[in-house]
């Protein structure tokens, strides 16, 4: 047990160092463009009128210090840290002066509920149905859903995307095509709103799990075709140990190592956010955000972004690496 | 025809606990259309009597182990059986193994028939302790309480000298030699009437082997079980089996007790597995038998050993020799042998 808290420390460790890297790296990167934030605001707001140059060089003094742009590269750099670690990116470019942290925490729960529910529900039914059509290869009715699933997997997502959106928004409109609330909802919580945001989640979360599916199916039913016939399962038939035993502590019991790192990683992928997603279904979330800071120049919304997603990968690698130890013993923790 | 393997049964009074009677079973592939057969199990018939050691010899890829998944039924397409019936008797009452409801042949499993697989390095759950896999195995077929159960597991790992703390390992923790030990275990703890070992010492050195094999004997002598013991060496068969039956290309050759077969072979086969055993003090050099064996999907006709055999006559590639007894416990199936009317 000791040996393990001495391992999770060393990844833990690993974890802070990754992290740091990424988000140096998203500094420098995007500080290095020719681009003067500070001329780009002071361009935006004189547009419209004049004003006398006093006042201007006030307001170039006051946006230096807020962007935390005064001094050389590193003292930036110094600033810039001692900001994060308190959570504090700096006010939005774009929608001054709104903290870039507050922005983003707004629109997180969106993408983070939305992608979390999706990403699960193809994991489970992906997996199930792979364990089940690799363990019982000769169900019809397993042979077509696999191949249902599989086939829409090559389809582009957005092409899917449109195409449930006409089938449930126009052809047969049950479901909102747009949002994820209504437009005039009462944002208090109350069964109607939670009732509201799940119709609304519906479409979106359908599109990813059918083409998400797919591609865990394909994994599982091959793990699984290569596990039935390794000596501990036909062991185990002929011990006379029942087959739904057999398929839950022996089959997929082995198959699911690789299953779960697989999930870890695109959980950890979760706060790229999707950006089709939410643009098809305008979607609230941090990907719409990510397209409209990117397109306003907003950098320093797009650096919290940036380092929010790289917190997120990093934290999930090393959720996988503590788990493994756990999940297969001859994974050593060292 | 159908009662010729009871006819060479044992002259014990007792019924046999296995009769395998003219058991075929092939490997059918297709392709593109044509059906390939390779006869891996070709007509082959032999009983095993009550408490009595039962080796198959014979050379890799001769079939051994095909026979003896089909004996217990534990073959998987494309191997299926083509004729004949496995039967066996677990007291008084018959089980044919290819005549049975799925479920009735899953309850005799460990009970009263268990086996110990080939390669036993990987017949362990990786990921699971192995105290799991005897509560799987074990647990529902000895109808005892968990207390009570535990406690007889641990009372028959120690019995067979390994530390009962090997149930909260895992199988990649332990040796080979504990690893096979334990599986063992695994195979006799519920006192099966019937155990199949195939290779069960290959993997092992010869001081751990010694020690595999002394366990067996010993678990044979404590619970009287039949076992059907399959291995290449000739040696181990010297020493652990009451009775070998050779295997030549699907087909069995030759049948005897032990003292009988290694003294006085009368197979040419036989004969020479039995001379190439090496002998203290003798140094010339072991004549090798010249060919291979043959190919299972396009065997020889008639005989299927005449090509590599130095007494072949005219007619063993026309013709199939049967099993004949030259006494009530030695069989042998060979025209130069019982003369050359089939």
């Amino acid at each position: 047990m000791a040996a393990y808290m001495i391992f999770v420390a060393r990844r833990f460790g690993q974890l802070l160092l990754v992290v740091f890297l990424g988000i140096s790296a998203t500094f420098f990167i995007s500080h290095m463009t020719p681009v003067d934030p500070v001329a780009e605001s002071i361009t935006a707001i004189t547009n419209f009128g004049k004003s006398d140059p006093e006042a201007i060089d006030l307001m170039r003094k006051t946006l230096t210090e807020l962007y935390g742009l005064q001094g050389n590269l590193f003292e930036q750099y110094v600033t810039f840290w001692s900001r994060l670690i308190r959570g504090d990116f700096g006010p939005s470019l774009s929608a001054f002066p709104t903290p870039v942290s507050q922005i983003i925490f707004r629109a997180l729960p969106w993408t983070v509920g939305l992608m979390i529910s999706a990403t699960l529900i193809s994991f489970l039914l992906g997996n199930t149905l792979g364990a089940l059509a690799g363990y019982y290869r000769k169900s019809r009715i397993l042979k077509i859903l696999s191949l249902g699933l599989i086939g829409l997997q090559p389809i582009p997502y957005y092409v899917l995307a449109f195409i449930l959106l006409i089938l449930f928004g126009f052809v047969w409109p049950v479901l909102p095509i747009t949002g994820g609330y209504e437009m005039n909802a009462d944002l208090t919580l109350s069964f109607t709103l939670v009732l509201d945001i799940v119709r609304h989640s519906i479409l979106p979360a359908m599109a990813l799990v059918l083409v998400g599916a797919g591609s865990w199916l394909t994994g599982m039913r091959a793990l699984t075709s290569n596990i039935v016939t390794e000596d501990y399962v036909t062991f185990a038939e002929l011990g006379g140990v029942g087959s739904t035993r057999i398929l839950r502590s022996y089959v997929v019991r082995n198959a699911i190592v690789p299953q779960l790192t697989g999930l870890a990683m695109s959980l950890g992928a979760i706060f790229n956010g999707t950006v089709i997603t939410e643009i098809v279904f305008g979607y609230p979330g941090i990907g719409t955000l990510l397209i409209n800071a990117v397109h306003a120049g907003d950098y320093s919304l797009v650096l919290g972004l940036a380092s929010l997603s790289i917190i997120g990968v990093a934290i999930a690698v090393f959720l996988i690496d503590i788990l493994s130890p756990l999940l297969d013993p001859r994974i050593k923790a060292e | 025809m159908q009662t010729e393997a009871l006819l060479h049964a044992p002259e014990a009074a007792t019924q046999p606990t296995l009769v395998v009677d003219r058991l075929k079973a092939y490997y059918t592939t297709k392709a593109f259309g044509i059906d390939r057969d390779i006869r891996a199990v070709d007509d082959i018939s032999l009983t095993v009597a009550k408490g009595e050691i039962y080796g198959v010899a014979g050379e890799s890829s001769s079939g051994k182990t095909s026979l003896i998944k089909t004996i217990v039924g534990a073959i998987r397409p494309p191997l299926h059986v083509v004729d004949g019936t496995v039967r066996f008797n677990f007291s008084g009452q018959s089980y044919d193994i290819y005549d049975m409801k799925p479920d009735k042949l899953q309850a005799i499993r460990w009970r009263h028939l268990s086996y110990i697989m080939q390669g036993s390095m990987n017949v362990l759950n990786p990921v699971r302790r192995i105290k799991h896999s005897f509560y799987d195995f074990a647990f529902a077929h000895m109808g005892l309480d968990r207390a009570t159960f535990w406690d007889k597991v641990r009372d028959h790992l120690r019995r067979l000298d390994l530390d009962p703390g090997v149930l909260d390992s895992y199988p990649h923790q332990l040796s080979g030699g504990m690893r096979q030990r334990t599986t063992i275990a695994l195979a006799t703890v519920c006192t099966p009437e019937f155990i199949v070992a195939d290779e069960p010492t290959t993997a092992l050195d010869v001081i751990v082997q010694r020690d595999v094999l002394a366990m067996l004997r010993d678990i044979q002598r404590d619970l009287g079980s039949s076992f059907l013991f399959v291995t290449h060496d000739m040696s181990v068969h010297a020493t652990v089996s009451d009775r070998v039956g050779i295997v030549y290309a699907g087909r069995l050759v030759e049948e005897a007790d032990t003292p009988t077969l290694f003294r006085g072979a009368r197979h040419p086969y036989t004969q020479h597995l039995v001379a190439s055993l090496p002998k203290i003090g003798d140094t010339t050099r072991r004549a090798s038998l010249p060919g291979r064996p043959p190919s299972l999907a396009d065997p020889p006709s008639g005989c299927r050993f005449h090509p590599r055999c130095p007494l072949a006559m005219d007619i063993c590639s026309r013709e199939v020799p049967t099993m004949t007894n030259l006494t009530p416990r030695h069989r042998v199936a060979c025209f130069a042998v019982t003369g050359a009317t089939p």
